[in-house]
């Protein structure tokens, strides 16, 4: 079989794939939701280490060796030893894919989604041929596709002068945004920054002076949530008592609120998630009736067959302090 | 105003310098001689504190030099290197108007009285018209000039010249060691050099102080030692004093 | 003593001692956020009392007296400290080539910063920790130099090599950190005016302030520190303690200065060598011109980053690209030598 990956490079990898080593968290994700966890026979760094979500949805991971480093690069000898039949990695200089595939003679295919919904369904189903699990992959593309359509189809009644305007503090500073966070959009939002860097750059994120900020003057200030609660560096208190911010509309009418945002790419069950989450806070006469833990645990559920996933997350980054209105 | 050295020692690697008792005429030039490596510079240096010495082995009118503070010590003896290489370049006046360093507290500005103190001192020396010229604008003979008229500004009564005559032609050879022999006469100072050249250490010293080994093996007035016998043990080597008129030369 | 000279000098010291009230004036009305001058004036006024000027909107305020002023304040202090650290530096060591980050500071600060954003995250501000290891760094540089009287030379070396051991341990540190927490990291390592606030400025202006003034006392004893140890001695000044003076104060500003903004490179060294280029090398003219020149230098490259983009674009890239180009253009413009 042949794919072609993120990085547009054609892999050939054999028809029967038993061993997947997988370096993208994005795709240890979905290649655990399809049900192929036991293939799996390492494990990137950063899922291991400093991920707080992963070994609650399987909790089978810390049987896996870890094959990447903190710097993102590779341990070569680990992976020849651990003889996988097909390597996922990320599109970075660091994990190399041609030099892997050059040197250890192992197919690699490169994938990320940078923030974009296809690219993320794509990926599933690009897993799902590579492990022979179509069926399940399809089965939560349609799933994904179902639960965004009813937001997505609301999000394009409403005319771009009624949607809120959103600026969002991802990673760990106030001025750190990404160039393009779909679940914005697809909830009816729009991501201020969208527009800054020419797509064609690839890249995921910028940094603004706080002035443009302040020109932007924003509906609703989102700050990434999916740090642990004592480990984030931007605070929802903090932006709302930060006086040079003061006269923004966030601010003045306390719009200002914490959402997932990237996570080492994304958890597609998460994603999903906060679609959901943030449609509501979007449109609440519309969807305020939506049950955030309701729909986190069925999501949860279904894409990685394991009860109380979300209640879980729920707890470690105080879900119930965003929700309160 | 006395200078008198006492047990002065000092070495490093392989070289010791030991000088027992020595002093210096007042008001007079006295020239240091000796073959390479006989500590001549290592000499003035102790004296002129640029090289750390012991207490009690220099007095300064009964007084310690090792005791003194540098600023102290720096109205009572300068010191003129033999060379001056430095990464930045500057004018003359502004490099002469250094010498007043000790006569100004560590937070001020030089004063209108410093400022003529260094212009008195480029006077002097003969490098008024040179004073808005760069250091390095100048031959060799000048920039000597530039750093005795440094070491004037200082206002010391000791000034301790290194080999002030090396490389130099012979016109501006002369015309330091007349420099000198001037600071001694009309300013009385106090001066050490140190020479290479037999003849005009014996033309324009009055007194001489011989060196060998890190040791002072003779001093004295220069018509009582330079003779052929003491020549030979410092040098040795065979030398022919001739005479002409008041002068000596050395033939080899 | 050429008249024309000096008349062209004290032309040159009175551009320069303008040049930074000016820019700062013009660089208020630079920003991202459209105040026309007019707005400008209106704004500040409007500070004392805003309810003179209801039609002035509370971000004007909010952008020129929160974000700009101390932005502009701390590109003025950073450019001036940084220059002058420089130019001392420069003197003491009797070598044009050195920065004013030769004795570990910028390596230390990078250390200190790396281990309080990795380790501390937000319980700890990260500029206390930049602060204190760039002064460890040059007090490491000093105590493993031993007495660095007659041995300058090894002073040089001792900060060439604790630089090294401190940008080693840097490494290590970025090695284990996530990638959230050095995307912070990154920001400060390529030297920022946006990371400070009034906070930060409160305790790092007084700093830079101090040691600038006090180099600006000890700026006629630098020229005989520029003298060799030896002469320096001999005419009369205690080699060591001064030395330790413009250290300790040049210590002080560049790191108040770098642990607030980050590392800016280039500023030490290229200004100095501007203003020796346009003066001579009496630093009793280089280091106020350098402290005005640094200043001016460093807000007319922030306006750059400013100005041209909505993005916030690092301000060492800037000072590379204004000052090298610069710097070779006096070069083959000027033939008085300096050296």
């Amino acid at each position: 079989m042949t794919f072609k990956d993120s990085l547009d490079r054609t892999v050939t990898i054999p028809p029967k794939i038993e061993r997947i080593l997988s370096l993208q968290p994005e795709i240890t994700r979905i290649i655990v939701a399809l049900g192929a966890g036991d293939r799996l026979v390492g494990l990137d760094y950063f899922l291991r280490h400093d991920d707080h979500l992963f070994r609650i949805i399987y909790p089978q991971e810390s049987r896996l060796p870890v094959v990447s480093k903190p710097d993102d690069s590779v341990n070569k000898e680990l992976v020849v030893r651990l003889d996988p039949d097909v390597v996922f990695a990320s599109p970075s200089e660091f994990q190399a894919p041609d030099s892997i595939q050059r040197s250890l003679g192992i197919p690699v295919i490169a994938l990320s989604s940078l923030g974009h919904f296809d690219k993320l369904l794509g990926e599933i189903a690009l897993v799902g041929a590579v492990t022979g699990l179509e069926a399940r992959a399809q089965e939560l593309v349609a799933f994904f596709q179902e639960k965004i359509r009813p937001l997505s189809e609301h999000a394009a009644s409403v005319p771009p002068e009624k949607r809120p305007r959103v600026y969002l503090a991802f990673w760990s500073s106030l001025t750190r945004t990404p160039v393009f966070y779909e679940p914005v959009n697809s909830a009816g939002g729009i991501n201020l920054a969208e527009n800054l860097l020419p797509s064609s750059l690839g890249s995921v994120q910028t940094v603004v002076t706080l002035e443009q900020i302040i020109k932007w003057d924003p509906d609703i200030i989102l700050i990434q949530g999916n740090f642990l609660p004592n480990e984030r560096m931007v605070m929802v208190k903090q932006v709302l008592e930060d006086h040079r911010l003061s006269s923004v509309k966030a601010v003045k009418s306390k719009q200002v609120f914490y959402t997932f945002g990237f996570w080492y790419w994304w958890d597609p069950a998460e994603v999903l998630v906060e679609t959901l989450y943030l449609a509501r806070m979007f449109y609440p006469e519309k969807f305020g009736r939506l049950d955030l833990a309701k729909e986190g645990e069925e999501i949860f559920t279904k894409f990685y067959r394991q009860d109380g996933a979300f209640s879980a997350l729920w707890k470690l980054l105080n879900l119930h302090e965003w929700t309160r209105q | 105003m006395s200078v008198r050295v006492n047990n002065l020692t000092f070495s490093y690697k392989n070289f010791s310098l030991h000088v027992d008792a020595l002093s210096f005429e007042v008001s007079k030039v006295t020239a240091i001689v000796g073959p390479n490596g006989a500590g001549k510079t290592t000499l003035l240096k102790c004296i002129g504190a640029v090289l750390p010495i012991e207490k009690k082995s220099l007095f300064i009118n009964g007084k310690d030099i090792a005791l003194m503070r540098s600023q102290e010590r720096a109205k009572h003896i300068s010191y003129v290197p033999q060379e001056h290489e430095s990464a930045f370049n500057y004018l003359v006046r502004d490099f002469v108007l250094m010498g007043r360093v000790a006569y100004v507290s560590p937070f001020a500005l030089p004063s209108r009285e410093d400022i003529r103190a260094a212009d008195k001192a480029i006077e002097f020396v003969g490098l008024t018209s040179y004073s808005g010229r760069y250091y390095s604008e100048l031959s060799s003979g000048e920039r000597r000039l530039v750093l005795i008229a440094r070491a004037l500004a200082q206002q010391s009564d000791i000034l301790l010249l290194d080999e002030p005559t090396t490389f130099l032609d012979p016109k501006h050879e002369t015309e330091i060691l007349e420099l000198i022999r001037k600071l001694a006469l009309e300013k009385q100072k106090t001066i050490l050099v140190t020479l290479h050249s037999l003849e005009m250490a014996f033309r324009y010293s009055d007194y001489m102080v011989f060196m060998k080994k890190g040791g002072v093996v003779a001093s004295g007035k220069p018509g009582d030692v330079f003779h052929e016998p003491l020549l030979k043990s410092v040098y040795d080597m065979e030398m022919k004093i001739i005479e002409w008129n008041d002068r000596k030369i050395v033939l080899r | 003593m050429s008249g024309q000279d000096s008349k062209k000098t004290q032309l040159i010291f009175l551009f320069f001692l303008l040049l930074p009230f000016l820019l700062f004036v013009f660089s208020l009305s630079i920003g991202t956020y459209p105040i026309s001058p007019r707005g400008l004036i209106r704004t500040l006024l409007s500070a004392f009392s805003p309810s003179s000027f209801p039609d002035i909107p509370s971000a004007y305020r909010d952008i020129l007296i929160r974000i700009r002023l101390p932005r502009l304040l701390l590109g003025l202090a950073a450019g001036a400290a940084l220059s002058v650290s420089g130019a001392s530096l420069q003197a003491l060591f009797k070598n044009p080539l050195v920065n004013e980050y030769i004795l570990g500071i910028s390596s230390g600060s990078a250390f200190g910063a790396a281990i309080s954003i990795v380790f501390l995250g937000r319980a700890f501000p990260s500029q206390i920790a930049a602060f204190l290891f760039a002064v460890a760094a040059v007090a490491a540089v000093l105590f493993i130099a031993g007495s660095a009287e007659s041995h300058f030379i090894s002073l040089l070396l001792t900060g060439v090599i604790v630089s090294a051991f401190f940008s080693a341990l840097l490494s290590l540190v970025m090695f284990f950190a996530s990638p959230y927490a050095l995307q912070a990291l990154f920001f400060w390592l390529m030297g920022s005016l946006s990371l400070a606030s009034w906070k930060d400025l409160a305790i790092s202006f007084p700093l830079m302030l101090a040691g600038l003034v006090l180099l600006l006392l000890l700026r006629w004893r630098m020229n005989v520190l520029s003298m060799s140890d030896e002469e320096a001695r001999a005419l009369g000044i205690n080699v060591r303690r001064e030395k330790m003076l413009v250290i300790g104060a040049t210590t002080l500003i560049t790191s108040a200065a770098t642990a607030v903004a980050g590392i800016i490179g280039w500023v030490g060294l290229i200004v100095p060598h501007l203003v020796r280029l346009m003066v001579g090398a009496d630093n009793r003219k280089v280091i106020p011109l350098s402290a005005a020149a640094g200043a001016s230098f460093l807000l007319i490259a922030d306006d750059i980053t400013r100005g041209i983009s909505p993005l916030e674009i690092p301000i060492g890239i800037f000072t590379s690209i204004i000052g090298i180009p610069l710097f070779i253009f006096l070069l083959k413009k000027t033939r008085k030598v300096w050296l």
